[in-house]
């Protein structure tokens, strides 16, 4: 056993740490240190970037504009970005996509679509919850049939975060009746800049419009749009879900916000005392701290040991159920450390670049993320659904 | 990183296990809880011809110098079977306070001693009025040269009754808190102005209340010495709490093991109760604070093997906070999934909410550490 980073290792934080500090633009930073969510320019902007060293897609193979990085570099990448703050890779494109047309898409598909995702050429969103089918995924209705060269989609998604702005979402649609629910089910690429697309925003309730309904009237998809078999979307979708771990419990995340907090705590005086000379508020810090080091712990272990693994096949939703836990407690405290400076109403600041020149900006803050964190245990798997996964492995 | 066992800690944990499922069954277990002695001589011995009473020792005084990340495995085996032996008091406590004292001729007289189960050491360093503060002593000691003498008492000195010397941390001067003026005493027990009231802990571990009156005692290290006796307590209390860690993930695992098979055997209303998803629900929270406690023992026993790094301070107050809030979720839920049996001093589930109970308060408990911690994050 050994918990300290090795010497090649050490050097290759260091080096993405000094590009994260050199290249990330100074709005970027100082925009995601408030609290606001990235704008699709400033992941677009910090994505290319990243790109040049093909750290946009690290666990991507190098022919398809990869870096081949191991586990544990990734780790040490997304980590490094988290506390940049910059922005993530954008997930549908990189993590979620590309890895299902790695394994079931033709070369063609991957030879044309694979390097526009990682470049953010193309912004994908995720097509699957639909209004009748949420943790019950498979009960999905949208259908698609074959009319001569192409699919005629219909139907309806919800809950589709950045449909109103990206250029394709990949779907999951019924092209089949089945006895099986799981089967019948295609996986499509569907550009949603055409006719018979309606998209029609939903404002969460942290006033912000991150989420949509997304319409289909017999929308046109090409038929070399269709990702793996007709009839196998679940496997990709399968596949997708259970595919991605490295940035499930967003680790680097809930530092970088603890770290927030603590600055705050300083800065805020209460009848003329610092927050953070309160003991209780300094004890609820150090039980984040503590927390958090042991989730990156336990992402570590679970994520580079075999053993550990086969030991814990839904490890996972440990990391899930750990890092939605923990993301939603300090997007709380940071409320509550914003105290009554936090519950005026302010612009959330869209379009201005440096959002640091107004000295109560980060008063806008607080209580809009800590409104959506409530998403994080209902989004990618509810933490209910997560626990009846943990449940299934241990009790049967 | 890494975090695979080497075939060596593998095959060491397997020993152990094997003899402890032959000897220290729960029946084995409340039969020596229950007896006057409270430990079993056998079992400790069977523990010596293993190596384990060598692991702690180094190899210059004929043990194998092993460090805390070793111990991971063998506590871990420890803390399900509910050990009675003193292997923490002693093997840890006791021989990591001799080793970091940098006396060299109670190195040489006792480590070899230790390792070869020829004797037994206990560490007392807690007192009443301290409760958490980690350098609070009140007991004083006067002196000079060779002889010395010590007066103030000493609580829940782990086997403190089966010791042939206690270390014993005392003032040469300073008030109660400062940190210099801090000396370390070996102390007969048999000795004149000493009296060893042996008890139990809440858990059945063997362990006593120290009263020492003018009592003569040995100086283990100089105690001109303040800064060198401060920094060997420090180190014996962090090798306690990267132990006690350690043991604490065993006693978890037990009670959810058996949480587990219980929820897959009881029946009611026709089926088994592991089929209700509120209890299902209760199982995966407590195997996500089980794998929190686990990560926490690994980061304490490293913070333990390699004090300079960056992390070690905080990593060490970190697990015991962790161990303390997740031992107790996981004790309290393993009990309440068991119902009525779960109550009860015959079944083993109860016996873990006592052990992690008593686990919390040693070293630190998990809110004394939280307080320690804060002020840390908050000069930072």
């Amino acid at each position: 056993m050994k918990l300290q980073l090795t010497s090649e290792q050490a050097a290759f934080r260091d080096e993405v740490r000094r590009f994260v500090k050199e290249r990330l633009p100074a709005g970027i930073r100082n925009r995601l240190r408030l609290g606001h969510p990235p704008r699709k320019q400033d992941t677009v902007r910090w994505q290319r970037i990243l790109n040049e060293r093909g750290w946009a897609v690290p666990h991507w193979p190098k022919e398809y504009g990869g870096a081949q990085l191991g586990q544990i570099e990734r780790l040490i990448l997304i980590d490094e970005i988290h506390r940049g703050p910059a922005p993530v890779p954008q997930v549908f494109n990189t993590t979620m996509l590309g890895p299902v047309l790695l394994k079931f898409g033709t070369e063609a598909q991957k030879r044309e679509w694979l390097p526009k995702l990682a470049n953010l050429d193309l912004w994908f969103c995720q097509g699957f919850s639909e209004p009748g089918s949420g943790s019950d995924l498979a009960s999905l209705r949208t259908s698609a049939r074959r009319e001569g060269d192409r699919y005629l989609v219909n139907g309806q998604k919800i809950w589709t975060t950045t449909a109103h702005l990206a250029d394709y979402a990949f779907c999951l649609v019924r092209t089949e009746q089945a006895a099986r629910k799981q089967d019948g089910i295609s996986f499509l690429m569907v550009d949603l800049r055409q006719k018979g697309i309606t998209i029609r925003p939903i404002i969460s309730i942290d006033g912000v419009h991150h989420l949509n309904e997304v319409f289909f009237d017999d929308v046109e998809v090409p038929l070399d749009h269709l990702v793996g078999e007709e009839g196998r979307g679940w496997d990709c979708a399968k596949f997708l879900l259970g595919n991605e771990r490295t940035g499930i419990a967003n680790v680097g995340l809930c530092r970088e916000r603890l770290d927030y907090a603590t600055e705050l705590a300083g800065r805020i005086t209460q009848a003329g005392v610092p927050l953070i000379d309160d003991p209780k508020l300094c004890a609820e810090l150090a039980w984040l701290d503590a927390e958090i080091r042991g989730l990156e712990i336990t992402n570590c272990r679970m994520l580079l040991t075999p053993e550990e693994q086969a030991a814990n096949p839904a490890f996972a939703s440990v990391l899930k159920l750990k890092g939605v836990e923990l993301q939603q407690d300090l997007a709380n405290l940071l409320m509550r450390i914003a105290g009554p400076q936090g519950i005026e109403r302010r612009p959330l600041d869209g379009e201005t670049d440096d959002a640091s020149d107004d000295p109560g900006a980060w008063q806008a803050l607080p209580a809009p993320r800590y409104f959506y964190s409530r998403a994080a245990s209902i989004y990618g798997g509810t933490s209910e659904v997560q626990k009846d996964i943990l449940a299934k492995t241990t009790l049967g | 990183m890494n975090f695979q066992l080497s075939d060596e800690q593998t095959q060491l944990r397997d020993s152990v296990r094997r003899v402890l499922a032959d000897h220290c069954g729960f029946e084995q277990h409340r039969a020596i809880a229950a007896g006057t002695e409270g430990w079993s001589a056998p079992v400790w011995r069977q523990l010596v011809e293993l190596g384990v009473t060598a692991l702690t020792i180094p190899e210059a005084n004929g043990g194998f110098g092993r460090g805390a990340v070793d111990l991971l495995p063998v506590l871990e085996q420890f803390g399900r079977v509910l050990l009675m032996e003193p292997f923490l008091a002693s093997s840890v406590l006791g021989a990591t306070a001799v080793r970091l004292s940098g006396d060299a001729a109670a190195q040489d007289h006792w480590l070899a001693r230790l390792a070869a189960g020829d004797a037994l050491l206990a560490f007392a360093h807690d007192e009443v009025g301290a409760r958490h503060a980690p350098r609070w002593v009140e007991t004083r000691a006067t002196g000079q040269g060779a002889t010395w003498h010590l007066t103030g008492s000493k609580i829940n000195v782990l086997h403190g009754g089966l010791a042939d010397r206690i270390v014993v941390s005392a003032r040469v001067s300073g008030a109660a808190d400062a940190s210099d003026g801090l000396a370390l005493f070996l102390v007969d027990p048999a000795a004149q102005g000493v009296t060893v009231r042996a008890h139990r802990l809440v858990d059945d571990t063997l362990a006593a209340e120290l009263t020492l009156l003018n009592a003569a005692a040995q100086p283990l290290g100089d105690p001109t010495n303040g800064a060198g006796a401060l920094a060997a307590i420090q180190g014996t209390v962090n090798a306690g709490i990267a132990a006690a860690c350690a043991e604490a993930v065993g006693a978890m695992q037990a009670a959810y093991d058996l949480a587990m098979a219980y929820l897959n055997t009881r029946k009611q209303f026709g089926r088994v109760i592991g089929a209700n998803q509120a209890l299902r629900h209760r199982a995966a929270e407590m195997l996500v604070s089980l794998e929190t406690a686990r990560s926490a023992a690994i980061a304490a026993a490293f913070a333990v093997d390699d004090p300079g790094s960056a992390d070690a301070g905080a990593d060490l107050l970190r697990a015991k906070m962790l161990i303390g809030r997740h031992g107790r979720l996981v004790a309290q839920a393993a009990i309440q999934l068991h119902g009525g049996i779960g109550m009860t001093e015959e079944y083993a589930v109860g016996h873990y909410l006592r052990r992690l109970t008593v686990l919390d308060q040693l070293f630190g408990d998990a809110d004394a550490q939280a307080a320690r911690l804060g002020r840390l994050l908050s000069a930072a």
